[in-house]
């Protein structure tokens, strides 16, 4: 356990390093503060601080990054302005910012271009689907890189990408998928998870029919919106999402610090 | 001895408020302002009016508080 005193602003505090990736501030015996950092799926790590006082935050972010290698990153709800500001004072620097849309289930049906079949969410075939995520994958990583794209935060299995295939609906063309969206039902607001189309099939209404295709059901089930996080960086699919109506909700920043 | 955070108590969100603040009513009819931890905002989990949500107290100022948890239902 590794612990440094800070005797100088309100409260004064101690920082302890209470796990290899959990710090805390104590005001005499109450945490006035915690930190935790914790490792994503693409590798990078994140940090988050809690904390009741300016001066708690800064000697937390302090403790930490005198323990932990750069680059370090962290995420803030834009309009949380106050945690932005103590992110910045340790260094950070803004990255990237992803918009939140809330995204209207009722649409218009969009039919897939000729040759092209919806397969509805939960019956996409585990075999293709698995091959069009790895093929989506790898055409994301050589172009501009799966840490551009909206974040995955759980845990997959070695090798996985796909956890659960039930949560996908695909677009097929002959034998294979070259579509997928996949949806997650989490209590009262689905998210649109992930919407990618194979690069040598874009730019042909693929991406739009499934769009639809999964908003209609949901509007079915009686859902009457759903979120979708959408790269600022990602022209195509911010014209995709405000063309169904989506408007934006809220906004996040990924911050980074690198090193001296 | 051991060390203390704030006293967590359940509650409900009554409504999103500017600066990423929520408000809370707790099973004691009181309200209290909070934000959400660093873990569910790294977890991207949304935090929506009616939710129920674990909150901890913050020991310093008992009208505000931290949204540890969302319950599924």
């Amino acid at each position: 356990m590794q612990t440094t005193h800070f005797t100088s602003g309100e409260p004064a505090v101690v920082i302890t390093r209470v796990a290899p990736r959990h710090w805390h501030a104590l005001d005499d015996d109450v945490v006035a503060g915690r930190g935790e950092a914790t490792t994503r799926p693409d590798g990078r790590t994140f940090l988050s601080i809690d904390a009741w006082h300016r001066s708690v935050f800064d000697r937390l972010a302090d403790a930490m990054l005198a323990d932990l290698p750069t680059p370090l990153y962290t995420v803030v709800d834009e309009v949380h302005t106050d945690l932005t500001a103590g992110w910045e004072r340790a260094g950070f620097t803004i990255r990237r910012r992803e918009w939140e849309y809330v995204v209207p289930t009722r649409q218009r049906p969009a039919a897939p271009p000729p040759g092209v079949t919806l397969v509805p969410r939960g019956s996409a075939a585990e075999g293709p689907l698995r091959e069009l995520d790895r093929v989506i994958r790898a055409e994301v990583e050589a172009g501009v890189g799966w840490q551009e794209m909206p974040a995955e935060v759980l845990p997959r299995p070695a090798g996985d990408t796909i956890v659960d295939p039930a949560l996908y609906a695909a677009a097929a063309e002959g034998d294979e998928y070259v579509g997928l969206v996949r949806v997650v039902q989490v209590p009262r607001l689905p998210r649109i998870g992930l919407l990618a189309v194979r690069a040598d099939r874009q730019r042909r209404g693929i991406a739009r029919a499934l769009l639809a295709d999964v908003l209609g059901s949901l509007h079915a089930a009686g859902i009457p919106t759903a979120t979708a996080e959408v790269s600022e960086a990602n022209a195509a699919a911010t014209a995709l999402f405000e063309s169904v109506g989506a408007r934006r909700a809220s906004s996040t920043l990924e911050l980074v610090r690198h090193g001296e | 001895m051991a060390n203390k955070g704030g006293i967590e108590v359940e509650g409900t969100v009554i409504e999103c408020l500017r600066n990423a603040t929520f408000k809370v009513e707790l099973p004691n009819g009181h309200h209290v302002l909070a934000h959400i931890s660093g873990k569910i905002r790294k977890n991207y989990i949304k935090i929506l009016p009616f939710d129920r949500v674990l909150v901890e107290l913050s020991p310093y100022d008992l009208a505000r508080g931290r949204i540890l948890f969302r319950y599924r239902t």
